[in-house]
């Protein structure tokens, strides 16, 4: 009898586990995984754009996945690939892309792009070019921008007045920003009271503004065309590392230590600091906090205007079966179109990297309203790919660890970067000996 | 008679007229005075309005005009009944199945004897030199292929078997004298009967210590449930709560963030202010302090 019984519960399981298998005809589910890169509100506007997605499209069912910060999206996308649970797509840092391809963990769109009758070129032609860098690896295309950054020079317009500058001629060199600095510094005896200028360095950004620092110094962080070398050890990251340093130890109109973003932008809000250096990631958010007169700017130059891109693209990840790719697929131009990327960057104050985005109605007059949302995109021109090597985390942390060493007062810039350079080295070895040091 | 005077008068007869303790009462009461001021400002900023800007965020004089609009922005943006319910789900399934693992093992090796005993002992004390990142993608394959992805079991299964409860356990039951067992023996008592009657009931500040670490671990864990969770509905508190404290480039709402934190520790908080005493005497009972 209790044999009987567990025969008959085991095949009633058996017929529910099967039952949806033989059904077949459901809409494709898939998983979007995404990382919260801002205020914690658009995980709800996440929601939305998603529901919107579902129900324009029966049958597909898409969900979105919270997954943490960009660096806990690419530990949670590799842990679910090596688990052979890959999901249909990732909002991925954007120069994560070159070490998942080395990595083997990327789908190739070629074929997809193919697929809609349409060019690569066609398809690329859509974003703006300084995006391709880190979306198309070998001529091919492994990722579709779906939000960007640059960084920005952010002025407190009221407090620059107040010090006799005229905030509507921002500085343009590093010599006019530490004269600004200097001017926007006040002291009460030696405490500081208000700091000419705060420019983060935690994890993910210290990395993001020592690339930025170095290209308006005229350098290269890393080699584009090739995962396996980095530029740390060289004299334009010297003079930018230096430079920094000037900043909090010699001229001490910059606060001490490695101040993670959020700080930044608080003590930025808050009047405590009346410049910053911060992505254009930020501007939604200061444009709702901030209760006095702010302007923007690009990053001032010491001898070349640049600046690296950031922000994230959309991938498909290796091993996701065929009919779930076409539903990603659907879901990522979906996302990347004109209006939606549009709506979002309005909602962050990312640019959307789909040009046709600024042509729509909303957005034209969304920019009438608020033009300080116009200079990400103008210093586009200027723009330059996102740090991207093979380990890109550990590489790119090679570096953070000692500049944070060097703002903590503990390290001299030049020493800070042998160590740098000789870890990334050490990190980058087994790459180089698998592709460049290889004899044929 | 400040209030130093007066701890000081209520402690202990031995040590009133000594400099030492009195120095110990006042490094004590700046201590705590430390560990409090999180907490305090947490209280502050979760309920001061968004109208005060963020100017006066990092006060820790409260706001005259309080709202509860911090604590209904952090309610909706998160599940919080849900991620409630599974988190205190996943920490006692761990805990419950832990202490049946943690006392057999323990009791095997305090009491038994076997070939290998003390090798395999040290073998399984190893375990706890494990950074527990590591053991992220073997654990996730496991969990994958036992059909536990995106389950609240797939969560719990890697903490089953604690090394760190099995050493515990350990120490408690060698302390406990043999001639109890042997008495028991005597009247004829089986294995299950020895452990349920003596080594047990006589190991329960052991078995609480451990349920203390046990909880407050696994209620704070991040990592792992990001690992095994999809679905939006079986997010626990920390993967939850970080859906507005994670930022890369952009900006925070301290007044949401201080709300969804006291949301996600009262619970603990609470129970701790509750068995204060007990938990304190645990600790202090099993040795570890």
């Amino acid at each position: 009898m209790l044999f009987s019984r567990r025969l008959m519960l085991g095949l009633a399981m058996a017929g529910a586990f099967a039952f949806p298998a033989l059904a077949g005809e459901g809409p494709t589910e898939i998983d979007l995984f995404f990382p919260v890169p801002v205020d914690g509100k658009l995980a709800r506007d996440m929601g939305t754009l998603i529901k919107e997605f579902n129900e324009g499209h029966p049958d597909i069912k898409a969900t979105a996945v919270y997954t943490g910060s960009y660096d806990d999206t690419l530990i949670k996308t590799r842990a679910s690939i090596k688990a052979g649970k890959p999901p249909a797509a990732v909002i991925m840092s954007a120069n994560f892309l070159l070490d998942m391809q080395i990595e083997n963990e990327l789908t190739n769109l070629d074929s997809l792009i193919a697929a809609d009758g349409s060019t690569k070129d066609q398809f690329l032609g859509q974003f703006f070019p300084a995006l391709q860098g880190n979306a198309v690896i070998n001529r091919s295309v492994y990722g579709v921008p779906f939000h960007n950054s640059t960084p920005l020079l952010y002025i407190n317009a009221d407090k620059a007045k107040e010090a006799g500058l005229d905030p509507n001629k921002p500085p343009q060199t590093w010599a006019e920003l530490t004269d600004w600095a200097k001017k926007l510094t006040k002291r009460e005896g030696d405490k500081v009271t208000q700091w000419g200028i705060a420019i983060p360095c935690a994890y993910d950004y210290c990395g993001w503004m020592m690339e930025t620092l170095t290209m308006t110094n005229g350098g290269r962080y890393y080699n584009e065309e090739f995962g396996g070398e980095v530029y740390y050890d060289t004299p334009s990251m010297l003079g930018a590392l230096t430079w920094w340093n000037d900043l909090v130890s010699k001229y001490k109109v910059h606060p001490p230590g490695a101040t993670p973003g959020p700080a930044v932008s608080t003590s930025f809000i808050s009047g405590n600091a009346a410049m910053m250096m911060l992505s254009t990631g930020s501007l939604t958010y200061v444009r709702e906090n901030a209760k006095f007169n702010y302007k923007v700017a690009f990053i001032p130059r010491n001898v070349r205007n640049a600046v690296p891109i950031g922000g994230a693209s959309l991938i498909i990840p290796a091993g996701v079966e065929a009919d779930k790719q076409k539903a990603a697929w659907t879901l990522i131009k979906w996302m990347t179109s004109p209006e939606k990327s549009a709506w979002w960057s309005r909602a962050t104050g990312y640019f959307a990297p789909n040009m046709a985005a600024y042509k729509t109605p909303d957005m034209v007059d969304f920019l009438n309203k608020n033009p300080d949302a116009k200079t990400a995109v103008e210093q586009l021109d200027v723009a330059k790919p996102w740090f991207a090597t093979y380990k890109t985390v550990p590489v790119r942390k090679n570096l953070e660890d000692e500049v944070m060493l060097v703002l903590n007062g503990k390290k001299q810039p030049k020493e800070a970067l042998v160590a740098a350079q000789k870890a990334a080295e050490e990190t980058l070895k087994p790459y180089n000996a698998e592709t460049s040091l290889k004899l044929p | 008679m400040t209030l130093i005077d007066k701890l000081y008068k209520d402690g202990p007869l031995a040590t009133r007229n000594e400099i030492t303790p009195k120095l110990g009462f006042l490094l004590t009461i700046l201590l705590a005075l430390a560990w409090l001021i999180p907490f305090l400002w947490m209280g502050v900023a979760t309920l001061r309005p968004a109208s005060d800007g963020i100017n006066l965020m990092a006060e820790l004089m409260p706001s005259l005009k309080p709202t509860l609009d911090n604590i209904r922005d952090a309610w909706e943006i998160g599940d919080f009944p849900r991620y409630f319910l599974n988190t205190t789900i996943i920490c006692t399934g761990i805990l419950l199945v832990q202490f049946v693992t943690i006392t057999l093992a323990g009791f095997a090796f305090a009491r038994l004897d076997f070939a290998g005993k003390t090798p395999i002992f040290y073998l399984f004390l190893m375990q706890l030199m494990l950074v527990p990142v590591l053991l992220i993608v073997p654990n996730l394959s496991l969990v994958v292929q036992l059909g536990l992805y995106d389950t609240l079991a797939g969560v719990m299964m890697p903490f089953f078997a604690s090394a760190f409860g099995t050493f515990l356990m350990r120490q408690a039951f060698e302390a406990i004298p043999t001639e109890l067992e042997d008495a028991a023996l005597i009247d004829g008592a089986s294995l299950i009967q020895r452990m349920r009657h003596i080594y047990v009931p006589l190991s329960l500040p052991s078995f609480s210590a451990f349920a203390i670490i046990s909880v407050t671990s696994h209620w704070n864990d991040f990592l792992w449930p990001l690992m095994v969770i999809n679905s939006p509905d079986k997010r626990p508190l920390t993967v939850g709560l970080s859906v507005f404290t994670k930022t890369a480039e952009g900006t925070q709402a301290w007044g949401t963030i201080a709300a969804g934190t006291l949301m996600v520790i009262a619970p603990l908080l609470i129970t701790f202010l509750i068995f204060q005493k007990r938990f304190i005497s645990s600790f202090v009972t099993s040795g570890i302090k």
